[in-house]
């Protein structure tokens, strides 16, 4: 065995045993904390891959004949994926650490854990076949967390729109990477079809904010929070495609960026903002993606890591808060702040970070790909702010709404240490990364000359 | 001259860092102790706004005796990519070390004043802490030598700001008014930032020494010059209160009343107007530009004296007398009399500093005066305007229908548009899920 196998499958062991475990019966605040050792571990393992050159860029060759629905390798690492691989599980240790008691339950814990190795599996794959079937699970674990009757409407129109999703992605592999021609050029836009699904790019995104509202927040948060669907356009999409098809997922996105912020604006209720929030998140990061400026790009991949964390803290409050108040209704002010301080200020930071504010790394994110974007597409920059400004507004309206004001009854349960320190460490991670941002930014901008380069080589067999 | 330049250099170093590190330890002893304690933050802020408001007189008089030392202090690149260079720079010219030196003093009385004026009050330590922020804030953007930094600045600015008019945070209207002035805030923000891209973009460099020298005219060309400064008259309208944004400034009066008098009677509300004193070298030649900032200002005085004269309370009288005075400065720099200008942001920025600190004793003051002449002072221009014109009487106790106008063509429309577009997607995704949901 390589010591890429090998590093691969201790990457896969710890979701895996807190699966095990889960099915043997362990008592469920026990299955927690072997799940938050378990999360720390792979965050590590993962890690390892900065300073272990053997790992930097390895591949794991398909042991059978090649052919183009699998690509060249099983597994591979790149200077764009080293990034992300710790996401998922630093993502599973906060979940784990943050989800309150009356919500956990074994099986949660284990589609927390398969949800975070088939995220970590995903960023170490470019193979076309494998993603469909990473896609393909994630879509399963998300539809099974909503299974409950309660959740009968979210689950509706979740299996709606990602089953369609899955669909487009299936046939437009098939047909991107087993046809040539016009069938090829199809291919490519289902697949991108496929993607606007997935991250709630208008005009598919009205699932997102009714799972939020109306589905598990957990399970949709994990879920979201990784952006498989970006990873899925940067491997798939952004080396073969046209211009024109970058142009319109721009144009898709930057739209999508704005009117998701707006939307969450205007919001009565907790839930659906954060849905809104997510889903303007989320097309900044796709709208960077489809640049073919290297600051963008990078500016993009920055943003990616930056609104993956602060997205996660956020709506991990919002979840923290739901547990002791109930559904949280952003029509009146709710109050509490004096007892839940850390909690507010880690609410309000990291809303900020998803804003760009100075001093956080969604402020360099947004900075590279604006300046980036302005470069090739001027009115691009210009959405971008647009989006920051109104979310700016949607986050302060939800701080002052979730957290100040007079209470009319004590809280249930007063914050407990491990959510401190969890959202305390998310906080200090995103601020260190802006205050300290040159490492992170040295990374990305390697990762999109590398993502470009590859796009210039795979560009006339495309076009 | 390199060691003049070093003292500079040190100097504007420990300007910048005291307050930073004031928003550190006061930060920190909120967490470490619940509530922070008041003697700790007496200490803190009384020692630190000392040693920032010595280094920066220190400056001034480094930079007063050797006028040839560089203007530019650079502390090197915050991050970069490609080519482009974020840099951690600072002007150190008269007009931005006595912006500087005045604000650090400023904020150093109003830090001795809040502490016994805000004493036993809940939320001492938040007061502070947001009251930290705005120092940092407003010393960056007086010293900013890049758009960053200046960026940076005014973010700091615009969030404590809003913090503080929501300080008393158990009422709604406070609230509701924080998020008010917050979403102008956010306009005049979203207007620096693009500002600021758009420069580096065009200039190749975010350094703001190319702006103030008035270098950039030259470099980018008129038009996009013309497109900057009106992105940054945009920026310097919402943050200073110029029409049509004067709306928030009432409402910006809930806050302490210390921070009322720090923000809105003494630096934030001229803050628009030192950006602008700055930028003036960029509007030589941009006629349209000149005449669109003397035409705010001018609308804005005529505007806010009037309506300055039916306020009801003292704190909003003072402010809308306030904004007086900055449609008027605004005129000036849009005339190009810029040390005129200067002198007049600091004398003005005294006098309201004075009146707003000693409003709320306004009532005991005004009975010790007519104690003193033995009758009745005056009744104020109210009775007058409201006999000679009910028209304008009107128009200024409406506050000029400002805020009702913003409402009926820019809040109403987007929240119709918004209501109407959520409904669209609850209907969407209605459609074989088991109906829509209201």
């Amino acid at each position: 065995l390589s010591a890429a196998v090998l590093w691969v499958a201790a990457v896969a062991a710890p979701p895996l045993a807190v699966i095990a475990l889960g099915r043997l019966g362990l008592a469920v605040e026990r299955l927690r904390g072997v799940a938050a050792a378990c999360a720390a571990a792979c965050s590590l393992i993962c890690a390892a891959v900065f300073v272990t050159p053997t790992l930097e860029a390895f591949r794991v060759a398909w042991p059978f004949p090649a052919h183009p629905l699998v690509g060249p390798s099983l597994f591979r690492v790149s200077v764009f994926s080293t990034f992300l691989l710790p996401l998922p599980s630093a993502l599973w240790l906060v979940s784990v650490a943050v989800t309150p008691r009356s919500r956990l339950d074994a099986a949660g814990l284990q589609r927390t854990a398969g949800a975070t190795l088939t995220a970590t599996l995903a960023f170490m794959t470019e193979s076309p076949a494998l993603l469909l079937g990473l896609w393909t699970t994630s879509n399963l674990l998300l539809v099974g967390a909503l299974s409950l009757t309660e959740h009968g409407r979210a689950s509706r129109v979740a299996r709606a729109y990602l089953w369609t999703g899955t669909a487009f992605l299936a046939l437009g592999i098939g047909l991107a990477f087993g046809a040539s021609g016009p069938a090829r050029v199809v291919g490519f836009w289902l697949v991108i079809g496929a993607v606007l699904v997935r991250k709630g790019i208008v005009p598919f995104h009205a699932w997102i904010p009714e799972v939020f509202d109306a589905g598990r927040m957990g399970p949709i948060i994990r879920f979201s929070a990784p952006q498989l669907g970006s990873y899925v356009a940067v491997v798939l999409v952004v080396p073969h495609a046209s211009a024109a098809m970058l142009r319109t997922l721009a144009i898709l996105s930057l739209l999508t960026a704005v009117y998701g912020a707006a939307l969450a604006l205007v919001q009565r209720d907790a839930r659906r903002a954060c849905g809104y929030i997510f889903v303007s998140q989320s097309a900044l990061v796709l709208a960077g993606l489809d640049c073919t400026s290297p600051q963008a790009l990078a500016g993009s991949l920055v943003l990616w890591l930056s609104s993956a964390l602060a997205f996660t803290g956020l709506t991990r409050t919002v979840l923290a808060l739901e547990v002791r108040r109930g559904r949280l209704d952003l029509t009146r002010y709710h109050g509490g702040y004096e007892q839940m301080a850390p909690l507010a200020v880690s609410f309000l930071i990291l809303g900020l970070a998803c804003t760009g504010f100075p001093g956080t790394l969604g402020f360099i994110g947004q900075e590279m790909l604006t300046e980036g974007a302005v470069q090739e597409f001027p009115a691009m920059g210009f959405f971008v702010v647009a989006a920051a400004a109104l979310t700016g507004l949607a986050v302060l309206r939800m701080y002052f709404s979730l957290f100040c004001g007079v209470r009319a009854t004590p809280l249930r349960q007063a914050l407990l240490r491990r959510e401190v320190l969890a959202f305390g460490a998310v906080t200090a991670v995103l601020i260190v990364g802006g205050l300290l941002p040159r490492p992170v930014i040295a990374s990305r901008l390697q990762a999109s000359h590398a993502i470009l380069q590859d796009r210039r080589e795979l560009s006339s067999t495309t076009r | 001259v390199s060691a003049t330049a070093q003292v500079l250099q040190t100097a504007m170093l420990v300007t910048y860092l005291a307050p930073l590190l004031l928003v550190g330890v006061l930060a920190a002893a909120a967490l470490v102790r619940r509530g922070g304690s008041e003697t700790v933050t007496a200490i803190a802020v009384r020692s630190l706004l000392g040693v920032a408001v010595i280094a920066a007189a220190t400056g001034l008089a480094v930079r007063l005796a050797n006028p040839s030392v560089p203007k530019l202090v650079s502390y090197g690149t915050w991050f970069s990519f490609e080519e482009e260079a974020f840099r951690l720079d600072f002007v150190t010219d008269v007009p931005a070390l006595c912006f500087a030196l005045l604000s650090i003093a400023i904020c150093g009385v109003v830090a001795a004043f809040s502490l016994r004026y805000m004493h036993r009050e809940p939320g001492f330590q938040r007061y502070f802490v947001q009251f930290a922020m705005f120092t940092l804030g407003i010393t960056l953007v007086a010293l900013a030598g890049s758009a960053e930094v200046l960026f940076a600045g005014w973010e700091l600015l615009g969030l404590s700001s809003v913090l503080l008019v929501g300080f008393f945070h158990e009422r709604p209207a406070p609230l509701g008014s924080a998020l008010r002035v917050f979403a102008v805030y956010r306009v005049s923000d979203a207007a620096m930032l693009s500002a600021a891209v758009l420069l580096h973009h065009w200039a190749g460099s975010g350094s703001l020494a190319l702006v103030f020298s008035g270098g950039s005219t030259v470099a980018i060309g008129p038009n996009r010059s013309l497109a900057i400064v009106l992105l940054l008259l945009l920026a310097v309208a919402g943050k200073s209160a110029l029409l049509p944004f004067s709306g928030w400034l009432p409402r910006a009066m809930e806050g302490p009343t210390p921070s009322s008098a720090v923000y809105y009677g003494a630096l934030s509300i001229h803050a628009g107007c030192f950006l602008l004193l700055r930028a003036e070298p960029l509007l030589a030649g941009l006629w349209v530009a000149r005449l669109l900032a003397a035409l705010a200002g001018a609308a804005t005085a005529i505007y806010a004296t009037i309506t300055a004269r039916v306020q009801t309370d003292v704190k909003s009288s003072l402010s809308y007398a306030a904004l007086t005075q900055v449609g008027i400065i605004v005129v000036e720099i849009s005339l190009g009399w810029t040390t005129l200008a200067l002198l007049h942001i600091c004398g003005h920025t005294c006098l309201r500093l004075l009146q707003f600190l000693s409003a709320p004793n306004v009532l005991h003051d005004v009975h010790e005066l007519e104690d003193r002449i033995g009758g009745h002072l005056a009744p104020g221009d109210r009775h007058i305007l409201r006999s000679a014109s009910p028209a304008m009487y009107l128009f200024a106790l409406e506050r000029g229908f400002v805020d009702s106008l913003m409402d009926r063509f820019v809040v109403r429309p987007f929240l119709v548009v918004c209501g109407w577009l959520d409904r669209l997607d609850r209907t969407l995704v209605g459609y074989g899920s088991g109906g829509t949901r209201s």
